[in-house]
């Protein structure tokens, strides 16, 4: 029979030292208790901080600003209201509103429509040199916009520009006056935003198109669809998750727009063709009204906002229909 | 030890958020103060819009003749950005109490976004005792001034003299010395039925371009849109024949409608030669003929522009970039004197002339051999100080006003529709002062 083994004590310990290990172990305990707690928000607490500091400090400072009369100097002077009283009765204000209604309404009924049609002809079987088709199509958006002044000026210039020129030659009149009228100033403008958007548009319609089942074609066309009923039945629903995503997207970018009016006609003539973002623009980095910015700037992020949320909304994105 | 609860977190994120984002705000209030620069090497930062200025300070302070008893040896360090942009971004570098320039180029129709709230008075040197010494023979210091006080000096007169081919002029029996833009407009009228030739241009473009055609012909007439008070102008007979001469002008051809002076329509009429003669400033000659039409060189010829038969000068002036020193910071005497040196002394105006083709800003140079011996290739040989001089003796002053912007936004449109024929010359004055009341009263 063996021996049991000799039962190994614990070495002494001082009473002290005893009391700070047990505190020791008990703060362990406490942090190893905690960190299945903490970690989440350790982990997400980048993102935090980054959208505090870059969204929600602007946004509060854009309101608090909103409410002053600020040159961009010194210290801004409380006004309460009076920046929103004055943008109401401002006809500049309401012109760039109007100006913006029509860019936003042009581009959901003319160029999503457009860009839906071009990615279905693209779409089609068969179709030789498809890629060189893809970047044309998405070429415009690529373009430097000093080039598209240049171009466009060229383009649509009253004495020397090839539109006239060639309405001329074709049809006998070309004396329109593309961008020293009013009326023709917004053509322009929408013809644009027309050129330069609908090929990036397109791609999206293309990937949506890809993805849409043969079988379903075929079937539809078994049950006697022809094209137009095969795109109205088959095409149209299975795109309409990308076609919200569009929507939405366009409509929160164009009610923001600024590029193509600053390019081609910096807003003018006289004001015809200025957006509500280039009227924020002009008065806060042409005349210094920086708290009556401001107040443009918190209406717009509203009404984008709204108007972002009743298209989600409506077109219910990320709802799940089945 | 209680549990810490998740609201608690979230106040604790939020905290340590906030002074996070308070450490900044905080430093910034610090004055930043550092000890002046008196003597010995010294690195001026420059911002401008304009290589054309980085050159020609960057040549001025290895300029050993220009820099003669300085107690700086300067070296410059350039920023370049958009004109708007330097004005933007010079003011909120000022609110964070940052990297602010020591040199600042405003163009000059920047200048009048620092006229409110005292932006210029807080941030640039005061020049009254810079400039004092020079009296009237500093030109065109008043659209750079404050209730009197100058910011900044300009780099350039920008005279507008008038432009023409001499052979179209020849060939259609143009006399070169014309008296009167009324008997000029005449030739005009008969060049464009007979010939589809134009002898001017007048912008439609944006509203800056429309407003300073007008502005220009507004100052050679002896009107301006403020007085040195900065009291709007506007109403006044002049600014009514002004306008009338122009519709005038465009509606029978004599003035080519085109979108601004220097872009591809412009060009396009140069080249054609639809385009036979326009006022425009100094500058023109490099950015927009030499630059335009290279092959007609030889065949352009200046002078100064026709008088209106209701009276006002033969010169007038459009455009400009004024140089600012920024006060309070270690290099501002060092600027100041390099900036006095490259803009106010003979040999500086003779750099920034042989540099970038500026102007000079002194009176007297105008009759100074150094100048008056300069002939330009281009303009067939042509000594065109002759021509300069006659100006600069008989130059507008233009004032801005801190509305000046505002003017511009509202003024353009009723502008544009009189020289269309869209209303009548007195209804779109009208209009336009109507609006410029309304949004400058905010």
């Amino acid at each position: 029979m063996t021996a049991p083994p000799p039962t190994r004590s614990a070495p002494a310990i001082p009473a002290a030292a005893k009391d700070s290990s047990a505190d020791g172990a008990a703060s362990r305990t406490w942090w190893m208790r905690r960190q299945r707690t903490w970690a989440p928000y350790v982990f997400i607490s980048p993102f935090y901080l980054l959208y505090g500091l870059f969204m929600l400090v602007p946004i509060l400072v854009g309101l608090y600003l909103s409410c002053t009369e600020w040159a961009g100097l010194g210290t801004p002077k409380w006004v309460g209201l009076r920046n929103y009283r004055d943008l109401l009765g401002d006809h500049s204000f309401w012109t760039a509103v109007g100006n913006t209604t029509l860019y936003v309404v042009f581009t959901m009924c003319v160029v999503i429509p457009a860009a839906l049609l071009i990615a279905q002809a693209l779409n089609a079987r068969g179709l030789r040199g498809r890629d060189l088709f893809r970047l044309t199509y998405f070429m415009p958006v690529v373009i430097s916009p000093i080039v598209i002044t240049l171009v466009f000026g060229l383009l649509f210039d009253t004495e020397f520009g090839l539109l006239n020129a060639l309405g001329q030659a074709l049809f006998g009149f070309g004396g329109i006056d593309w961008l020293g009228s009013p009326g023709w100033a917004r053509v322009t403008v929408v013809i644009l935003v027309l050129w330069r958007w609908t090929g990036y548009l397109t791609i999206f319609f293309l990937a949506g198109l890809q993805n849409v089942p043969r079988e379903l074609y075929e079937a539809a066309a078994i049950d006697g669809a022809g094209p137009v009923s095969r795109f109205r039945n088959v095409t149209l629903p299975c795109l309409r998750p990308v076609t919200a995503f569009v929507a939405v997207t366009v409509l929160v970018s164009t009610a923001q727009i600024f590029d193509e009016p600053f390019l081609l006609t910096q807003g003018g003539p006289g004001e015809s063709t200025l957006s509500v973002a280039m009227f924020i623009f002009r008065a806060g980095f042409v005349r210094q009204q920086l708290g009556y910015a401001a107040a443009a700037g918190v209406l717009l992020f509203v009404a984008v906002f709204v108007l972002g949320r009743l298209a989600m909304r409506l077109l219910g994105v990320g709802r799940d229909d089945r | 030890m209680s549990e810490l609860s998740r609201r608690s977190l979230l106040k604790a994120g939020a905290g340590a958020g906030l002074g996070l984002l308070a450490a900044p705000a905080l430093a910034g209030c610090g004055s930043g103060s550092a000890k002046a620069v008196t003597t010995g090497p010294v690195q001026i930062s420059l911002w401008t819009h304009d290589p054309g200025y980085i050159k020609t300070f960057q040549d001025a302070a290895k300029d050993a003749r220009l820099m003669r008893g300085s107690r700086f040896d300067y070296s410059v360090k350039p920023t370049t950005a958009a004109g708007s942009d330097v004005v933007t971004r010079m003011i909120a570098q000022a609110v964070a109490d940052g990297n602010t320039p020591d040199l600042a180029g405003l163009i000059i129709d920047q200048f009048p976004r620092v006229m409110n709230a005292r932006i210029a008075e807080t941030l640039f040197v005061d020049l009254s005792d810079t400039v004092r010494p020079f009296g009237d023979d500093l030109l065109k210091l008043a659209p750079y001034s404050v209730d009197k006080v100058p910011y900044a000096l300009d780099s350039d007169n920008s005279i507008t003299v008038l432009y023409y081919r001499q052979d179209v002029f020849d060939k259609y029996q143009v006399p070169e010395a014309v008296e009167t833009w009324e008997e000029f407009l005449e030739h005009g009228e008969r060049l464009a039925k007979d010939h589809k030739i134009s002898i001017g241009m007048v912008s439609t473009g944006d509203n800056g371009s429309i407003v300073n055609g007008f502005n220009q012909f507004l100052l050679q007439r002896g009107g301006g849109f403020f007085n040195a008070a900065g009291e709007l102008t506007l109403d006044s007979p002049e600014a009514l024949e002004v306008l009338e001469f122009m519709t005038r002008g465009v509606r029978s051809g004599a003035l080519l409608a085109l979108p601004d002076p220097y872009g591809s329509a412009c060009a396009a009429a140069l080249k054609t030669g639809r385009l036979a003669a326009t006022a425009m400033p100094n500058w023109y000659n490099a950015y927009g003929l030499q630059a335009n039409v290279p092959d007609q060189k030889g065949r352009w010829r200046m002078r100064t522009l026709p008088r209106f038969e209701g009276g006002g000068h033969v010169g007038s002036t459009l455009g400009g970039t004024g140089f600012a020193v920024l006060k309070d910071k270690p290099h501002t005497e060092a600027a100041l004197e390099l900036l006095r040196r490259v803009y106010l002394t003979r040999e500086g105006q003779i750099l920034r002339y042989k540099n970038g083709g500026f102007l000079p800003t002194l009176q007297p140079l105008y009759e100074d051999p150094e100048f008056t011996s300069i002939k330009d290739e281009y303009l067939g040989g042509q000594k065109v100080f002759d021509v300069y001089g006659k100006a600069a003796a008989d130059l507008p002053v233009f004032y801005q006003a801190p509305g000046m912007q505002i003017l511009m936004d509202v003024l353009g449109g009723p502008v544009l529709d009189a020289l269309k024929g869209r209303t009548s010359p007195a209804a779109a004055l009208k209009a336009g002062l109507k609006a410029y009341r309304q949004q400058v009263k905010r």
